[in-house]
């Protein structure tokens, strides 16, 4: 981007400027006198982790392929460059053309984690866009919402002027089709635009609706304020992935990105329903990419990027049923490249030898594998479906094959746990560092690593656990000591996700409109960044809670009646309640459900469509 | 002629470069990242070091800092075979963005080390531009001692920076005050020009607070030469 001159002393004061200035290889300028609508793709992170992120390599892609559309990304600053520009009145911009964020037509928001919104809306504030959307002139962009959050886009509604439900590569060319083309007929203005764009499937769009509420503070109902306002909105899918586009290119960052590589998306959705997983649930039913479609993706990537390494990812790489066929024709060219391979989600249950031979690369001494649970009771309670002897199994493997370091993800927090199902997590350790001393010393790797990390479940929309009730933080608190206590080996180490972290993040993952007034008292009060130890200040929030009169602890420690309006009622992710409560039964009972490639479980996203062998 | 590679297994491949506009904020390191996917991404057949972690070999002469262009910065490449220079050129051009480019490539007869001086054009623009403002600077620099603290590993040191400075004359252009230097570019003592400013900053006072004031300096590295003064290349 053509930085202004003077601004080159600020640039070389902040840390890794090469972030804020673009000119990478594949970046696309068009010239903005003769395209139609310009749109600002914000990231509410860092450079580095928003150049990572497949969502925004995809759309970027998508929205650039119309000759009428100029797609530029805006990233969040870092704290130092965010303060110089405060301090001097510089405003958030465009890394393509350098232009402030307020003179786009539309501005596209993904909301990847809860976390992000300080940041989203602190973006907007570097901009001079008022936060709110109602505060917003005629000629401001239009702020519009999508990504996994916007599954319950309700405690930052009123900040967007409206959402992309679901996946975005057909809504947002609509999105900005529709814009084009009222401007072009002299029928735009902001309220006509939106009323239209709500005709759009898959648009949601907030100040169209009117939430009432009940006495005991529990929300009545969603009222839309027009009879052409659709009154639930339906989640977009895309029907054949084979058939989607997908970047031949990718914009090439200078500086180091979080995952700097290549990464096929082997498919979406997911055939596992692990009772607490929310993108298991809301990103269904599962289309598949074909291995030849794939293969010719990963080869022209190559070409045109030069990255040494290939990331097949998918909510469970080793659920896709072509799985041999995809690694055998990479590693056709890949190794003579000295490009590796690698499978970031693997599960126990279906890890082998031949598996980790083909993604064994000289670089990571370690494999992770997440379990979830410690005891064979919890993991059925969360659909699971893995064993202990899987789990051993696949260590016992990952031993001889030479990885010393064995990651294990658990869950703490989850709905009947016990102080039993807690010492299970140590217990599990334990047996995995047995598992190594079994193996004879010449056949395995010198020394052991054993790292326990353990987050803290949050209740999330759309699963079936959305009604369940967080612990409170005294209950973790003794769960994570009693934990600690167990563990007796020296060689297992064990990591916890910090509650407060995690209630707010119920807060904002479960809330209503009613929570908006506390983020934007939040962002009013310089918050940004909250995702990272250097940006989240607990007791701010409890402040502002307690400021603007929001009790925390209704989204949280207290559980939803079944009968209940949920605040992302609103939307249609397709799966439907009656399913996601006769799964909130049958993990009560300890009863598992089988993954769609055993049966069909008639879950209701079939009703969306998209090419699959499994709905039915 | 100089012997530049023993080894008969590769041949190596000079590369003069430049670096302009938004990638003098590119740190060397990443600079280092990027040029090897370049190359791979140009398909150059790059000799990679033998071993259990094979890696490519990229030598670059004198480190240019964050907030400096360059229309002279040099890479050694370890290539397989000799590949005609020309299409080497072409091909990574192909695959850079306008702002670096390939301005030459050839197979050298010196070796990268005996890069000794680097000349530089510093553009200053500062509030309050006038004949006697330009006199105090030359002044300044024709100092005996050119005294500034340098950041060291041990800490903060005061060094004389002026023997360092093999030559430099101020002259103004289009309303900006130009400083034509050379400075030593020996791996040992190594003059990076932001210390030029920094002095003037600090001892004329010029470039207080250049966001507020609308001032600003740039720095551009123009050439290379031996020890000799005759060009490097
Ligand atoms: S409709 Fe059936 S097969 Fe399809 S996602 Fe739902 S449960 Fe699985």
């Amino acid at each position: 981007m053509p930085v202004p001159k003077n601004l080159s002393s600020v640039l070389k004061s902040v840390t890794k400027p090469g972030r804020y200035t673009g000119g990478e290889f594949n970046s696309i300028i068009k010239n903005k006198e003769t395209v139609k609508c310009r749109f600002a793709f914000c990231f509410p992170d860092t450079y580095e982790i928003g150049m990572s992120n497949l969502g925004v390599r995809i759309l970027y892609d998508v929205l650039n392929k119309d000759e009428d559309v100029w797609c530029e990304r805006v990233y969040a600053p870092w704290t130092d460059m965010r303060d110089k520009m405060r301090e001097y009145s510089i405003p958030l911009s465009a890394i393509e053309s350098g232009d402030p964020l307020g003179e786009f037509d539309l501005v596209g928001i993904s909301l990847q984690y809860e976390l992000c919104y300080t940041t989203a809306l602190a973006m907007l504030g570097l901009a001079n866009i008022p936060l709110w959307s109602k505060d917003r002139s005629e000629d401001a962009p239009i702020i519009i919402g999508g990504g996994p959050c916007a599954y319950n886009p309700e405690p930052v509604a009123d900040f967007f002027d409206l959402f992309n439900i679901g996946e975005g590569e057909e809504v947002l060319l609509e999105i900005s089709h529709l814009y084009i083309k009222m401007k072009e007929e002299g029928t735009y203005s902001r309220s006509a635009f939106l009323r239209e764009a709500s005709h759009i499937e898959g648009v949601y769009v907030p100040s169209l609706y009117r939430a009432e509420y009940n006495s005991d503070g529990t929300l009545k109902e969603y009222e839309p304020i027009y009879f052409d306002v659709p009154r639930t909105v339906k989640k977009r899918i895309i029907a054949d992935l084979d058939k989607a586009p997908y970047p031949e290119k990718l914009v090439m960052p200078y500086t180091e990105t979080v995952h700097d590589r290549i990464v096929l998306e082997v498919y979406r959705g997911c055939i596992r329903g692990c009772r607490f997983c929310q993108a298991g649930m809301v990103y269904r039913p599962i289309r598949e990419k074909s291995p030849e479609v794939l293969c010719k993706a990963a080869k022209c990537l190559y070409e045109s990027t030069g990255y040494d390494e290939i990331s097949l990812i998918s909510l469970s790489i080793s659920d896709y049923s072509r799985l041999p066929e995809l690694t055998d024709s990479l590693l056709e060219w890949t190794d003579e490249k000295r490009v590796s391979l690698s499978l970031p989600s693997l599960r126990v249950d279906s890890f082998s030898e031949e598996l980790m031979k083909k993604v064994s690369s000289v670089r990571t001494a370690g494999l992770t594998f997440a379990p979830e649970a410690g005891t064979q009771r919890m993991r059925d309670v969360i659909n699971k479906n893995v064993t202990e002897e899987d789990l051993l199994r696949s260590v016992r493997i990952a031993f001889r094959g030479g990885k010393s370091n064995i990651k294990l993800y658990f869950m703490d927090g989850l709905p009947t746990e016990t102080l039993d199902d807690i010492k299970g997590i140590a217990d599990l350790a334990k047996l995995v560092v047995n598992e190594y001393f079994a193996i004879p010393k010449p056949e395995r790797p010198h020394g052991i690593g054993v790292t326990i990390s353990v987050s803290c479940f949050i209740p999330k929309p759309f699963t079936p656990f959305q009604w369940e009730k967080q612990d409170s933080f005294s209950l973790l608190e003794q769960k994570q000591a009693h934990l600690r206590s167990c563990i007796t080996d020296k060689r297992i180490k064990y990591n916890y996700h910090d509650a407060k972290t995690s209630f707010i993040e119920a807060v904002l993952a479960r809330g209503d409109r009613r929570v908006a007034p506390v983020i934007a008292y939040m962002v009013k009060n310089g918050a940004m960044l909250d995702a990272w130890d250097e940006g989240f200040d607990f007791d701010k929030w409890m402040d502002a809670f307690e400021k603007c009169g929001v009790d925390p602890a209704f989204y949280t420690t207290r559980g939803f009646a079944t009968d209940e309006v949920l605040p992302w009622d609103i939307i249609d992710c397709g799966v439907t309640k009656k399913y996601l409560l006769s799964e909130r039964e049958k993990a009560y009972r300890g009863v598992t459900t089988p993954s769609c490639a055993e049966h069909c479980n008639g879950c209701g996203a079939n009703k969306l469509g998209g090419n699959n062998k499994w709905c039915k | 002629m100089v012997q530049i590679s023993n080894n008969p297994a590769y041949s190596v491949l000079r590369i003069k470069f430049k670096k302009l506009g938004d990638l003098q904020y590119i740190s060397h390191l990443d600079l280092v990242r990027t040029m090897h996917k370049i190359i791979v991404r140009a398909g150059l057949p790059l000799w990679y070091t033998e071993g259990f972690n094979p890696k490519p070999k990229m030598v670059f002469a004198a480190p240019l800092s964050i907030g400096a262009e360059s229309v002279c910065e040099f890479m050694d490449l370890r290539v397989t075979e000799r590949i005609d220079p020309d299409e080497a050129k072409r091909r990574l051009n192909e695959n850079m963005t306008s702002e670096m480019q390939v301005v030459d490539a050839y197979y050298p007869d010196v070796k990268i080390t005996e890069l000794a001086f680097l000349s530089y054009e510093i553009s200053i623009k500062t509030n309050g531009l006038n004949e006697a403002l330009l006199e105090k600077c030359r002044a300044a620099l024709d100092a005996d001692t050119i005294k500034v603290v340098k950041k060291t590993k041990s800490g903060d040191a005061e060094v004389d920076i002026k023997p360092l400075i093999r030559s430099a004359q101020i002259r103004t252009s289009g309303g900006e005050m130009v400083i034509d230097c050379t400075l030593s570019a020996d791996p040992s003592s190594f003059l990076n020009p932001e210390y030029v400013v920094k002095y003037l900053k600090d001892n004329v006072g010029i470039l207080s607070d250049p966001i507020i004031t609308n001032e600003w300096y740039s720095i551009l590295r123009t050439a290379a030469f031996k020890a000799d003064m005759t060009e490097f290349r």
